[in-house]
């Protein structure tokens, strides 16, 4: 059983609203911060304990304040990144449903620490009813002091504003975030200059993920060093998993980072195994733009080492044999599913996402999805396969946001893993069309050779 | 005429005030979601009047209406169902569920019913993976759908317009 620092009180009854959470324990790091601590201190105390941003990319949060420009007269944001969209992650959605609260305390005392006086949340458009359930948080956290004027007479003034997106999965790459907030098209922006030195309307600005924000009330409250105590190595605290797919038990977990893939689907504490009995056959396990993985690399690196459930070990091999931790949708598929089809769904979602301003990804995530859909359909040619290999491959770090290594990856992963399955798409079209390739090989043991 | 209801016109000034100075265009995203709460759609003049009240350009609302999928530019149905389709919830039979919508209502994804009631969407991950197959109704999710529970939808929405 591992320790839980966010979701520990997320099933308290009444835990949503102001009362329950300060009974029990909230907003005490509100209060260490503002009275003890001056805003660098608490910028050294995430610093301390490593954090790594919840969001994807998994940049030290700690740095990344340190980052922020401090001009004199020039007011700085924060601004909470809670358009959770990457396709497998729903665990932003969890914590603001079940535990608002926890998410306002860390605004106040992230906000206190880089000097912004108004901050945001920006959340996803189809969240509606989750901005209804922030907008009370905010309301009875400024009703009860902690937001307003004066903050428990600190001097420092604080408010917070929630503001909905309206269908955009790019709006969760921080430049089109802030473009959207500005009342503009989610077209992300050239860096430099970064946001920490300009951002939103042209001032200094930081953009963090929701868990990553939660995260700084219990190493406020215990200190950068304790927290830096649970987990391994640079993978320090704790982790939400939002895992769904073909397992018994989909959810939002949280993990201490210290137990294995395996143990993680097949725990009865976690995802509790393989839906109707059926075996494992791959994986996606940081939303859907990481690389998938067939059973047998996923529960055992390339060097024969048991994976485990931290960004070191995901990334163990690199891409060749390994994936990520990124956002932490975990995707597990069963032996009935098909590689082809599911990559396809996902080509289009980076299709129909693409914001369009670069030429490689407007046009390499249309071919990939026409290319992907003609494979599944039975009336693929051999020389598809290299041809969506060629266009990933063109795609990939030549765009100006992430967006096109996105869309990249799990076409390269796909093919990388299992080629054979859509080689036997186009020898086999007809069948193709009336039962799945199955689990083959992928879960057999990998012959693993010595260093 | 297009015109906010008292209500909205009060919103609308809160929202304003949430941005610096002669940033009131930022306030674009969030007012033209109380438009189409208010119009179910966002006609050319609907966001030429959103453009007035910011004092910004037409064009610079159409970009952006034009820009994210959950703005109306047609009319919809009174109720709209928006099936995800993308990945996890397609290997949990989101399919099946699409097709089913589509055969009881006699429309096909982005047509709407001869009686104005229904519109039918697939849509893109809606980040509800682990409860899936879902949708979005309105403000709400409806998830861990089955056939019988899209039928009990189905029932009381048209219980509810009669």
């Amino acid at each position: 059983m591992g320790r839980k620092l966010l979701l520990e009180k997320a099933h308290v009854e009444g835990i949503r609203y102001f009362d329950t959470y300060r009974r029990e324990g909230g907003y005490r790091s509100v209060e260490k911060a503002l009275k003890t601590m001056g805003p660098d201190d608490v910028t050294e105390e995430v610093k301390k304990s490593g954090l790594r941003g919840r969001g994807g990319a998994g940049f030290p949060t700690g740095m990344k304040w340190s980052f922020l420009a401090k001009p004199e007269g020039v007011p700085r944001h924060l601004v909470v990144n809670a358009d959770e969209s990457e396709p497998g992650t729903f665990k932003d959605r969890y914590l603001m449903e079940f535990i608002p609260h926890l998410l306002i305390e860390g605004i106040i005392v992230a906000s206190y620490a880089l000097g912004s006086n108004t901050s945001f949340i920006y959340i996803r458009g189809e969240y509606a009813w989750i901005v209804d359930i922030l907008e009370q948080a905010i309301q009875e956290a400024h009703n009860n002091g902690f937001l307003g004027k004066n903050i428990l007479g600190s001097g420092f003034d604080c408010d917070i504003h929630v503001q909905r997106g309206a269908g955009a999965y790019i709006c969760g790459e921080e430049t089109a975030l802030l473009e959207s907030l500005e009342g503009k098209r989610g077209n992300p922006r050239i860096k430099p200059p970064f946001p920490a030195v300009k951002g939103a309307w042209d001032r200094p600005t930081v953009v963090n993920n929701v868990e990553s924000i939660a995260a700084v009330v219990p190493i406020i409250n215990e200190g950068g060093e304790e927290y830096a105590k649970i987990g391994v190595g640079k993978s320090t605290g704790t982790k939400l998993i939002s895992a769904c797919g073909n397992i018994n038990k989909p959810g939002v977990y949280e993990i201490d980072m210290t137990i294995s893939v395996e143990e993680f689907i097949y725990s009865d504490e976690w995802c509790g195994g393989i839906a109707k009995g059926k075996r494992l056959k791959a994986c996606i396990p940081g939303g859907s733009s990481v690389p998938i993985l067939p059973a047998n690399l996923l529960l055992k690196t390339a060097k024969g080492e048991q994976r485990m459930m931290n960004y070191e070990s995901l990334a163990d091999g690199g891409f060749q044999t390994g994936t990520m931790m990124g956002s932490g949708g975990f995707i597990v598929f069963d032996e009935d599913q098909c590689i082809v089809k599911h990559t396809y769904t996902l080509a289009r979602f980076y299709r129909h996402e693409s914001c369009g301003q670069c030429s490689p990804c407007r046009e390499g995530t249309g071919w990939m999805e026409k290319l992907l859909l003609r494979l599944d359909k039975g009336q693929g040619k051999m020389s598809d396969i290299d041809l969506l290999w060629d266009i990933q491959s063109k795609i990939e770090g030549n765009t100006i946001c992430p967006l096109g290594d996105a869309a990249a990856w799990p076409v390269a992963a796909a093919i990388r893993h299992f080629r054979d399955e859509f080689e036997w798409h186009i020898t086999n079209a007809a069948e193709a069309q009336v039962r799945n390739f199955g689990l083959a090989h992928y879960a057999d043991a990998r012959e693993v050779v010595p260093a | 005429m297009v015109q906010f209801s008292q209500e909205n016109l009060q919103k609308v000034d809160k929202i304003i005030a949430r941005y610096p100075e002669g940033r009131q265009k930022s306030a674009l995203i969030p007012l033209l979601h109380l438009a189409q709460e208010q119009y179910g759609w966002l006609s050319v003049e609907t966001m030429d009047y959103v453009a007035s009240l910011l004092n910004i350009e037409p064009i610079e609302v159409y970009e952006v209406a034009s820009f994210y999928s959950m703005y109306n530019l047609k009319p919809v149905g009174k109720y709209m169902f928006e099936v995800c389709q993308t990945g996890p919830c397609m290997i949990n039979g989101s399919d099946d569920i699409i097709e089913y919508i589509g055969e009881k209502l006699n429309i096909k994804p982005g047509e709407t019913t001869a009686d104005g009631l229904f519109t039918l969407k697939a849509v893109e991950c809606l980040g509800a993976c682990g409860y899936a197959p879902m949708m979005q109704m309105g403000k709400f999710y409806k998830e861990h759908l089955t056939k019988e529970k899209v039928d009990a939808i189905i029932e009381e929405c048209r219980a509810k317009a009669n």
